[in-house]
C-alpha cells in the first residue's frame, strides 16, 4: 500500500494545496481573481503567479520537456523554473513562475497534443537512445536537397508557442536614464548600496528582478522579515532612489551603458531602459544549483529555495511526503518549513555527511526516492540544497574572469579585474549573516557614489569570504543536467568521447546552456562534467562566456516606439480636407494627386493649376563670396547673375556623377536663394557647408537652410498670370517680370514673399514661397479668388507628367549613382572653360573619351503601351543597352511617353530599338528628342 | 490685390482655435501640471557671426547658455543654439523690429554677420512640468537632470529622431523646455511627445508667450 496520499480526490478534483496565512506571503486573500488553464476554471489569489496559483490547486505536471516531451513540474518556483513555461492569451513563452495572474488570463500547456497529459510527441522518450548528442546534425546533414523537408517537419517539434501578428493596444517603449549609481539585485545587499549611495548624494537607480525588493529575506525567519521591512521602508523614504521592480539588468557595455528589461508598466508590454550609469553595483545574489541524478526531472523532485518561495510568499505546500537532500544552513531551513507547512518528512539526508540521493522514481510525477545507502523511500517530493551559482554576468561583461574555489564549490568575482566603475556587493562575494551583508553593502554603496563623482575619501569596503560548501554537482546515475534543453548528463560525456573536450565546444554541440535559463542553473554542472570526462579540474575547465543579454528581451522592447519622422507643409489641412491621396516622399507627405491626375494636367494645360511644392529645398545664401561658392559648386557659370534674374544649375559630384539640380536667383546685393530638389534638401546643405568649412573656410559665406520657412506654391497654366495678378502688388508684365527672374513683394496680402518666373511644367508659370505660417491663407485666397478661372489643385503624379511632357528630367530617377554630366544631357550648361569646379576633371575626362550613354525621348510605336520604369533596352543582340528611366501616358498628346539611358549607338533620334517588359514581352520604341511637348518653349516664355 | 487680413497659423493642429494678434490660437488650458504648448507665434530671430567674436558680446551669451535681455524691442531670450549661431526670441510681431535692431547692434562689431527673420520657418514648443524630462527620457537619450542640463542651458540634439534644438528655460521654478525645430516638423514632434507623455499625464495647453 502507498504511503503516499492522492493529491486528487477522486479522477479530476485536485485538493487544495493552499496553506494558511504565512507571516512573509505576498497574496492579497481578500478577493480572488479568475483564470482557465487548459481551459478549466481556477481562481488565485492576487500576487499569485500562475505556478503558485496551480501549485494551490494541486497541479503538479505544467509542461512537457523540448525534445523527449517527458512531464514536468516546479524546480525553481521562480523566474528561471525550466518547467513552467506557458502560452497566456496570443504570448509564448510566459515565464509561469514569474508571471502573476491577471483576471480572466487564459493559460496554457505549450506544445503539447493533444493534452498535458497525454502527449503523443512523448513517443520521443522511446527513441531517446536514437535521439542522442549531434543527432540532428548527424541525421539530417544528408542529402542536402531533402533539408527544406527535414525542416518543415522537424519545425512542428519545436518546443514554444504561438504568437499573433495582432500587436494587440500595448506598446513597446524606450527610455533613457543618467543614473549616478545604478544596482542590479534588490536583496538585502542591494538595498544596502543603493540606500548609502543616495545618501552619499547620489541619484540611484535600483533594479530587482522580482516583484518585490527584499531577495531571500522574503521567505525568510522572523528576523529576516524585519529587516526586510526596514531596509525596505528606508529605501521608501529615500528620493534619490528610483525602485524598478519587475525589471531585469540585461546587460553591461562600454562606459557602463546598461541596458534594462521593465515589464510591469501598466499599458506597455516591454520597455528597454538605457541607462549610463556612474558606478554600476552587481548585487545579485546567488543562484540555487540542481543536482544531477537519474530522475532528477521528475514532477516533484525541487530545489530547496522553490519550497521555501513556495509555502512562505505563495502558502503553497509543495507535496505531502517529502525527502530532503541538504548540504547546507538553508536546506536546513527548508526542513523546518515544510514541517511547519504540514508536509510529513520522511527523511533528511545530510550531504555534509556524504549523504545523498541517488535515483528519483516515478511515471508522471516522483513516487520514491533512492538513497546512496540503499534505502528507497516512497515521497512525492524531493529537495535538494546541493549548493549556489554565483550569476557572474555581469561581471563578465565588465571584464571580469570569476575564479573558481573548490573550498567553497562556486565562482566568485575577481576584484582585481573589475573596472573602476564596477562593483560587487553582497552574495555574489561572500556568506554572512544579514547584518555584515549590509554592513558590506553600505561600503560599496557608499565608494559607488565616490567613484560616480560625489565626493569624499576613498571607502574601505569589509572582506566578505564564501563559507565551506562540498562540491556536490551529481550523483553519478544520469539525469539531465540542463532541463531546458533535454541534455542529459550522459550527452555531455559522450560528447566529451566523441572529441568536443572544451567547455564551449560541448556547448554547442549539444546545446548545453543554451535554453531559456542560459546557464544560470546548468553550467556549473555541466563544467563540472566536462571536467570530469576530461580529467581537468573545473578551475581549468573554466566556463562558457556570459554574454548579453542576461535575460531574454522582446524584440518590441529592442525597437522600442517606432520613431519615423513626418513632415507637412502648412497646406496639408487643406489637401486632407480635400481628398488628396498622401504620398510619402521621403518624410514629406504630399498631395500625390486629388482623384484624377490626368484632369489635372490637362487643367493646368488649358487654364491653370495650383500645387503644392514647399518640399522643395531652400537655402538662403548670403555674403560677398555666394558667386564663388556658386561657381564652385554649379557646373554652369555665375558671376554674372544680375540682381532679380534666376539661373538654373546642375551640380555634380567630384566623380562628375549628377548629385542634384535647381535655380538659385539674387535678391540683393550679396543675397542669393538657391533652391534644391526635395529629395536633396539636406544632402546639399551639408555639400555646401562640408565645401565652405573645410575648403573654403575663408570665404564669407553664411548658408541658412529656410526649405520650411517657406511655403511654396507653383501657379502654372496660360491664366496663371491672371490668377497670380489678382492677389500680388508685384508687375506681373511679361516685359517687366520675364522667364527666369526673381521678385520680391506681397501675396494675398502677405509681405516678403518671392516669386519666381520659371517653370518645370512648361507653362508660363510662377513659384510663389510665402512665409510659412501664411501659407494656407495663400493657397485658399488662390482657389477662391481663381474659382472663376477653374483654378485645379494638382499633385505630384500631375507635376511627372507635366515635366516629362517638357523632357525635363528629375535627379536620381532619371540619373543613378553612375550617371554623369554628360549622360544627363546638359552639355549646353557644362563650362569647362571655367578655373575649376567640382567634377571638373571627371567631366573633361567623360567628354574627352565620348562614349557616355545618353538620356534621349522614347515613344512606343503603339502609343497605347506604357513600358513600366526601369524596363530594359535591348540591342540588335539581345543585351542590355539601357533602361526606361521615367514613362507616363500623356494626356497632352494622347499617347505614350517616356525618357530613357540609352548606349550611344543608339541614341540618334529616330532609331528604333527593342524594350523588354517585366512580363517577357517585347514592343519596339522610337528614340525622339526628350522635349515631347513644346519643344520651342513659347509657352512658358509668354 | 487681395483685400483679407491675413492669417498666421502655427505648425501644430489647433483643438479649440482663436485669433489673436493675427494668430490662429489655441484655446485650450490645461489642468494638469505637465504641459505641452505651441509657442511658434514668438518671433525668432537667427543669428550668424564668428564664435567667439564682438557679436558674441554684444548679444551677450555664448554656445550653449541662455540669456534674457532687451535689445531694443522689450523682452527677448537670447540662445546660444550652435557654433556661431544664436537664436533670438521675442514677443509675437517683433521679429522684423527685433531682426533690424540685431543688424544694428552687430553692424557695429565689423564682423561678417547674417540675421534672418525665421518666425514662420521654425516651431517652437514648450514642455513645461515637474516630469518633464522624465517625458523627454522617452525620445532622447540627453542626461536632463539639474547638475547636467540646468536652467539656462540649451543644446543641439535629436528628439525623437528629429533634429531640436533644446533650450532649459524654467517657469517659476518649475522645469521647462523651449524646442526648436523645422516648422514641418513641428505637427510630428508634438504627437512623438504627447504619446511620449500620456502615461505622465501630459497635455496641450493654448500658447503662453516669453514671459
Amino acid at each position: 500500500m502507498s504511503l503516499l496520499p492522492t493529491t486528487r480526490r477522486g479522477a479530476d478534483a485536485p485538493v487544495s494545496m493552499r496553506l494558511g496565512p504565512q507571516p512573509g506571503e505576498v497574496i492579497d486573500r481578500r478577493r480572488t481573481i479568475p483564470f482557465t488553464w487548459n481551459g478549466e476554471d481556477h481562481r488565485a489569489f492576487p500576487g499569485d503567479t500562475i505556478a503558485s496559483a496551480l501549485a494551490a490547486a494541486g497541479v503538479r505536471v505544467f509542461s512537457r520537456s523540448y525534445k523527449y516531451h517527458r512531464p514536468r513540474g516546479l524546480l525553481t518556483a521562480d523566474y528561471l523554473d525550466p518547467g513552467a513555461f506557458f502560452q497566456v492569451g496570443d504570448e509564448p513563452n510566459v515565464r509561469g513562475a514569474h508571471r502573476l495572474v491577471e483576471p480572466g488570463m487564459e493559460v496554457s500547456s505549450q506544445n503539447t497534443w493533444p493534452s498535458l497529459k497525454y502527449d503523443v510527441k512523448a513517443v520521443n522518450q522511446l527513441a531517446g537512445r536514437f535521439l542522442a548528442t549531434g543527432f540532428y546534425y548527424k541525421t539530417f546533414i544528408k542529402p542536402e536537397p531533402l533539408w527544406p523537408l527535414y525542416e518543415k517537419v522537424l519545425r512542428r517539434f519545436v518546443h514554444a508557442g504561438a504568437i499573433t501578428p495582432d500587436p494587440g493596444e500595448a506598446f513597446y517603449d524606450h527610455r533613457h536614464a543618467h543614473p549616478d549609481v545604478l544596482v542590479a539585485g534588490g536583496g538585502p545587499a542591494g538595498m544596502a548600496a543603493a540606500l548609502a549611495a543616495a545618501r552619499a548624494g547620489a541619484s540611484v537607480m535600483l533594479v530587482e528582478e522580482n516583484h518585490q525588493l527584499g531577495g531571500h529575506l522574503r521567505w525568510g525567519d522572523a528576523a529576516d522579515l524585519a529587516a526586510l521591512g526596514e531596509l525596505r521602508a528606508q529605501v521608501a523614504a529615500e528620493t534619490g532612489i528610483e525602485v524598478l521592480t519587475d525589471s531585469v539588468v540585461t546587460g553591461r557595455y562600454d562606459d557602463n551603458w546598461v541596458g534594462i528589461a521593465q515589464r510591469n508598466l501598466p499599458g506597455v508590454a516591454e520597455r528597454l531602459i538605457k541607462a549610463r550609469a556612474g558606478t554600476l553595483v552587481v548585487a545579485p545574489g546567488l543562484i540555487e544549483r540542481p543536482y544531477v541524478f537519474a530522475g532528477n526531472d521528475l514532477p516533484g523532485v525541487m530545489l530547496s529555495t522553490a519550497v521555501r518561495r513556495l509555502v512562505n510568499l505563495y502558502a503553497v505546500r509543495p507535496g505531502q511526503r517529502a525527502v530532503v537532500m541538504s548540504a547546507n544552513p538553508e536546506g536546513d531551513l527548508a526542513v523546518a518549513d515544510l514541517e511547519r507547512a504540514g508536509v510529513e518528512v520522511a527523511a533528511v539526508l545530510d550531504a555534509r555527511e556524504r549523504r545523498g540521493v541517488v535515483r528519483a522514481h516515478g511515471r508522471g510525477g516522483l513516487r520514491a526516492v533512492e538513497t546512496n545507502e540503499g534505502r528507497r523511500i516512497e515521497a512525492d517530493l524531493l529537495v535538494t540544497a546541493t549548493g549556489w551559482t554565483a550569476p557572474t554576468s555581469l561581471l563578465n561583461q565588465s571584464g571580469d574572469r570569476p575564479v573558481y574555489e573548490p573550498t567553497a564549490a562556486r565562482f566568485r568575482p575577481d576584484p582585481a579585474r573589475m573596472p573602476d566603475n564596477v562593483l560587487a556587493a553582497g552574495e555574489i562575494v561572500g556568506d554572512a549573516t544579514v547584518e555584515a551583508i549590509v554592513e558590506h553593502a553600505d561600503a560599496v554603496g557608499r565608494e559607488a557614489a565616490r567613484r560616480a563623482g560625489r565626493g569624499g575619501p576613498a571607502v574601505t569596503i569589509p572582506s566578505l569570504a564564501p563559507r565551506p560548501h562540498p562540491e556536490l554537482f551529481t550523483a553519478g546515475t544520469g539525469g539531465f543536467v540542463d532541463l531546458c534543453e533535454d541534455v542529459s548528463a550522459k550527452d555531455i560525456t559522450t560528447a566529451v568521447a566523441e572529441g568536443y573536450d572544451s567547455v564551449e565546444l560541448v556547448k554547442r554541440y549539444t546545446t548545453v546552456t543554451m535554453g531559456p535559463t542560459q546557464g544560470k542553473l546548468e553550467t556549473v554542472n555541466a563544467v563540472a562534467l566536462v571536467a570530469a570526462a576530461t580529467g581537468k579540474s573545473i578551475a581549468e575547465t573554466g566556463t562558457t562566456t556570459w554574454r548579453p543579454v542576461y535575460a531574454p528581451v522582446t524584440l518590441g522592447a529592442l525597437a522600442g516606439r517606432p520613431h519615423e519622422p513626418v513632415r507637412h507643409s502648412p497646406m496639408q489641412p487643406w489637401h486632407d480636407r480635400h481628398g488628396a491621396t498622401p504620398l510619402v516622399a521621403g518624410q514629406w507627405i504630399r498631395p500625390e494627386h486629388y482623384g484624377d491626375p490626368a484632369a489635372e494636367v490637362r487643367a493646368v494645360r488649358t487654364g491653370v493649376g495650383i500645387i503644392d511644392v514647399t518640399p522643395i529645398g531652400k537655402l538662403d545664401l548670403r555674403g560677398p563670396d555666394v558667386p564663388k561658392l556658386l561657381n564652385l559648386l554649379y557646373v554652369n557659370k555665375w558671376s554674372k547673375l544680375g540682381l532679380g534674374r534666376v539661373r538654373y544649375g546642375v551640380m555634380c559630384a567630384e566623380d562628375g556623377v549628377v548629385m542634384d539640380d535647381g535655380v538659385t536667383g539674387r535678391l540683393g546685393e550679396d543675397h542669393y536663394l538657391m533652391s534644391t530638389t526635395s529629395s536633396g534638401a539636406a544632402t546639399v546643405w551639408e555639400w555646401v557647408e562640408n565645401w565652405l568649412q573645410t575648403a573654403h573656410p575663408d570665404w564669407q559665406v553664411h548658408v541658412t537652410p529656410v526649405t520650411t520657412a517657406y511655403a511654396s506654391i507653383n501657379i502654372a497654366g496660360p491664366r496663371s498670370r491672371e490668377l497670380l495678378g489678382r492677389l500680388t502688388d508685384v508687375d506681373l508684365s511679361a516685359d517687366a517680370f520675364g522667364y527666369m527672374n526673381v521678385r520680391q513683394g506681397s501675396v494675398a496680402g502677405v509681405d516678403d514673399c518671392v516669386l519666381w518666373r520659371i517653370g518645370f511644367t512648361g507653362e508660363l508659370s510662377y513659384e510663389i514661397h510665402v512665409p510659412a505660417s501664411y501659407g494656407l491663407h495663400v493657397w485658399e485666397q488662390l482657389m477662391a479668388r481663381g474659382a472663376d478661372l477653374g483654378v485645379t489643385p494638382f499633385g505630384v503624379e500631375a507635376q511627372r507628367i507635366l515635366r516629362l511632357e517638357k523632357g525635363h528630367f528629375i535627379v536620381a530617377q532619371d540619373t543613378d549613382g553612375l550617371t554623369q554630366g554628360y549622360t544627363a544631357g546638359i552639355d549646353g550648361l557644362i563650362k569647362l572653360d571655367k578655373d575649376d569646379f567640382v567634377g571638373l576633371p571627371e567631366l573633361r575626362w567623360q567628354r574627352e573619351r565620348d562614349e557616355h550613354a545618353h538620356l534621349v525621348g522614347v515613344r512606343p510605336l503603339d502609343g497605347s503601351i506604357v513600358p513600366p520604369e526601369a524596363s530594359q533596352i535591348l540591342d540588335s543582340s539581345g543585351g542590355i543597352a539601357g533602361r526606361i528611366t521615367s514613362s507616363r501616358m500623356s494626356p497632352t498628346l494622347g499617347r505614350s511617353i517616356g525618357l530613357a539611358q540609352i548606349d550611344r549607338e543608339l541614341a540618334a533620334v529616330g532609331t528604333r530599338v527593342t524594350v523588354r517588359l517585366p512580363d517577357g514581352r517585347d514592343i519596339t520604341v522610337e528614340i525622339t528628342d526628350a522635349v515631347h511637348v513644346d519643344p520651342e518653349g513659347e509657352r512658358q516664355r509668354v | 490685390m487681395s483685400d483679407t487680413t491675413p492669417l498666421a497659423r502655427g505648425p501644430v493642429a489647433v483643438a479649440t482655435p482663436v485669433v489673436r494678434d493675427g494668430w490662429e490660437l489655441d484655446a485650450r488650458v490645461a489642468t494638469g501640471p505637465l504641459t505641452l504648448s505651441d509657442e511658434s507665434p514668438l518671433a525668432k530671430v537667427h543669428v550668424r557671426a564668428p564664435f567667439d567674436g564682438a557679436s558674441r558680446a554684444a548679444l551677450g551669451v555664448g554656445l550653449g547658455r541662455t540669456a534674457r535681455g532687451d535689445l531694443g524691442t522689450g523682452d527677448v531670450l537670447v540662445v546660444g543654439s550652435g557654433p556661431g549661431e544664436w537664436l533670438v526670441l521675442g514677443a509675437p510681431g517683433t521679429a522684423s523690429a527685433l531682426r533690424a535692431s540685431i543688424e544694428q547692434r552687430l553692424a557695429r562689431t565689423g564682423e561678417f554677420t547674417t540675421v534672418l527673420d525665421l518666425t514662420h520657418g521654425r516651431a517652437l514648443l514648450r514642455l513645461t512640468g515637474p516630469t518633464a524630462a522624465r517625458v523627454l527620457a522617452g525620445v532622447c537619450a540627453i542626461d536632463f537632470s539639474d547638475a547636467v542640463t540646468p536652467d539656462g542651458a540649451a543644446l543641439r540634439t535629436s528628439l525623437a529622431a528629429v533634429v531640436t534644438d533644446v533650450v532649459r528655460d524654467d517657469r517659476s521654478g518649475v522645469p521647462s523646455y523651449l524646442l526648436h525645430v523645422e516648422r514641418s516638423s513641428g505637427q510630428y514632434l508634438a504627437d512623438a511627445l504627447l504619446d511620449a507623455g500620456r502615461g505622465s499625464g501630459l497635455e496641450m495647453t493654448g500658447f503662453r508667450g516669453l514671459g
